[in-house]
């Protein structure tokens, strides 16, 4: 864990995160009204400070919900990269460790994806520790720290009315160090994390198919699939072409592997047409496939999914019910 | 009190009719959601009737499950749930005789913080119109009356306020999914011919999935609320929904799910109804 640090007062950190808008665009926690989520936001007053954690992760930032990829015209086709710099403001731990997740899966493994590498290289991430767990969080049986994370730039930690800064990265300590000299300095001694016992899956594929009883398990889910998008380690997409006068344009949107068009073939075959297949896709996707592909469990426990799911289901619920089925 | 009360008599029935075999199965509510939600349960045993609970948190919209469940399903309803299984039998997608509602009065839900849950704070429905059997709730005689809040707002507004909520919207149609209404096997939006869905995800396709699925629900939404609660990025279009409800109620004098033997709106033709011209064209009264 980093060692060095400073502190900062909340006025310090509202002009240090002021003098980053000056060229970079900043995501930050902020209210759409009815929503904390993470916006784009061009002034500091404009973010919200404190422990609640938005109800959607970041991965957006990277990862959008919806962007025109290649354009396709009589000059052939041309993949448009983003090019903006940005921050993310108040990454937790479990979307820190998530977003590595994803960059591990994304640029890592058989096939690279430019544009998500390239919005990550272009980011300045600031994490921030949660002060408790919310309900439905089990970061801590998903190895999850809720107080550190070092896959960021900088990660803080609120202490009273001043936040505890530690420099992670290079990155991390050349934005701030350019930006504020002199601060108050101080020795961050490591805290130590005591992880409750891991919840993970050691199943094999053919007895999660035969020996679980997944009709019973979705009964209530009703595929509607906020579970995941909210979730900060899916990333399934789909691409869309259209054309627009003499150009053709490729768009990638999120797809989810609740939508029973999921795994829809032109031929009209669904190999995944029952929600009971489509869910046990996604819990073995995050519990066993990631594992075999990366060798880690795609889940962090953020419990997004289950603050989410209108049909109160809950996938830890489910990891755990599986464990005992098959012991 | 009066809760567990109610709920020992809705276990009692429940009990009956899986013994009886009227029901292959109950759909219910238990304990054990978060922030103490009652969630969904579907009951198959005698024995497991025990574990429901009836209260002021239970919330979701039973009627969807009973759409294309092939069994003869017994369901706790509340007034909108029911209205909802009234719809399915008029709009000929259940048959009367294949469900069982144990019609149970209800003076509205609440959150995990204790407010009134999307559409319960304007329910103007307290008690089952249908129902096999009935729970009684004293206090559902005595609520005061609530007019509909529709029609109040210009056209201007309407729209403004209409931008604002859907500026908020993902697209994630949890809110089409959460609905007993819509359960088309392909939504209009995922049609491609013609392509209803453009592929950017813009102002413009939010604009067209709200708008056409309002349309699709004209005269048949019982105002549940399902959809607002499943939003989880907080938009809500219920109220242009409720806007064409209270159109359609002006118009035809009907409200929907409150007769099983009466005709849904959208399934009738008089020759002396009215005529209205779309988007503001010429009226034919
Ligand atoms: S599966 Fe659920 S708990 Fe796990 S990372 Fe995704 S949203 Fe969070
Ligand atoms: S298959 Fe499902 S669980 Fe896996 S990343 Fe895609 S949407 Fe998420
Ligand atoms: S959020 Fe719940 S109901 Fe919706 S798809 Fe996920 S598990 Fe099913
Ligand atoms: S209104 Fe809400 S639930 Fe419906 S599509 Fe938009 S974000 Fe999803
Ligand atoms: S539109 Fe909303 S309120 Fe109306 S029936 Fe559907 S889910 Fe219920």
């Amino acid at each position: 864990m980093s060692e060095a640090a400073i502190k900062l007062t909340k006025g310090e950190l509202e002009k240090m995160l002021a003098a980053l808008m000056r060229d970079r665009t900043v995501f930050a926690p902020g209210s759409t009204g009815a929503k904390l989520e993470y916006l784009p936001v061009d002034d500091v007053s404009d973010i919200v400070f404190g422990d609640e954690l938005p109800y959607k992760s970041p991965k957006d930032v990277f990862f959008p919900r919806c962007e025109k990829i290649v354009t396709f015209s009589e000059n052939g086709a041309e993949a448009e990269l983003p090019e903006t710099q940005t921050v993310l403001f108040g990454a937790r731990p479990c979307d820190l460790e998530a977003l590595d997740m994803l960059k591990t899966i994304l640029t890592q493994g058989k096939f690279k994806d430019p544009f998500f590498a390239a919005r990550y290289e272009n980011a300045l991430i600031i994490g921030l520790a949660c002060a408790e767990k919310k309900p439905g969080c089990f970061c801590d049986q998903r190895e999850t720290d809720l107080d550190y994370s070092e896959k960021c730039d900088l990660f803080l930690r609120a202490d009273g009315d001043k936040f505890e800064v530690l420099y992670v990265s290079d990155k991390g300590k050349k934005a701030l160090g350019a930006h504020i000299p002199g601060l108050e300095q101080f020795k961050n001694t490591p805290r130590e994390f005591r992880p409750a016992e891991t919840l993970s899956l050691d199943a094999a594929e053919d007895d999660l198919f035969t020996k679980i009883d997944w009709e019973e398990i979705t009964e209530t889910c009703q595929s509607c699939g906020i579970c995941t998008y909210v979730c900060p380690t899916c990333h399934c997409f789909m691409f869309k072409d259209v054309e627009e006068d003499d150009k053709a344009y490729r768009y990638r949107n999120w797809d989810s592997c609740m939508f029973p068009k999921f795994t829809l073939h032109a031929s009209g075959h669904n190999p995944r047409a029952a929600k009971r297949e489509r869910y046990r896709q996604r819990v073995a996707h995050k519990y066993v496939y990631i594992k075999e592909n990366f060798g880690m469990t795609a889940c962090t426990g953020c419990g997004r999914c289950i603050r989410s799911c209108p049909a109160g289901m809950s996938i830890k619920t489910v990891v755990e019910g599986i464990r005992e089925e098959l012991q | 009190m009066i809760y567990e009360e109610m709920t020992k008599q809705i276990r009692e029935a429940a009990k009956r009719l899986l013994k009886e075999g009227a029901v292959d199965v109950i759909l219910a509510y238990r304990g054990g959601g978060l922030n103490e939600m009652q969630v969904p349960f579907f009951v198959k045993k005698p024995e497991d009737a025990e574990l429901i609970e009836w209260g002021d948190r239970c919330y979701q919209n039973l009627a969807p499950y009973v759409h294309g469940l092939n069994k003869k399903v017994g369901i706790l309803a509340k007034p909108c749930d029911v209205r909802a299984i009234v719809q399915y039998i008029t709009e000929f997608q259940i048959e009367r005789d294949k469900v069982t509602i144990i019609g149970v009065d209800c003076i509205g839900m609440v959150d995990e913080n204790g407010n009134a849950r999307p559409g319960c704070s304007e329910c103007r429905v307290h008690k089952p119109p249908v129902y096999d059997e009935y729970i009684r709730d004293e206090r559902a005689a005595n609520l005061p009356a609530i007019e509909p809040k529709a029609g109040e707002t210009t056209l201007e507004e309407n729209l403004e306020r209409f931008q604002k909520e859907i500026d908020k919207c993902i697209l994630c149609y949890s809110c089409r999914q959460a609905c007993y209404g819509c359960y088309c096997k392909t939504c209009f939006i995922e049609r491609d011919m013609p392509d209803w869905q453009p592929a950017e995800i813009d102002t413009g396709t939010k604009i067209t999935f709200h708008m056409g699925r309002a349309m699709h629900l004209a005269g048949r939404c019982v105002d549940c609320g399902a959809c607002e609660a499943a939003c989880q990025s907080g938009v809500n279009v219920r109220y242009i929904i409720r806007e064409v409800t209270k159109f359609i109620e002006d118009a035809y004098g009907y409200s929907a799910g409150m007769d099983a033997e009466e005709p849904p709106a959208l399934l009738t033709n008089k020759f002396d109804d009215k005529e209205f011209g779309f988007l503001g064209g010429e009226r034919h009264e």
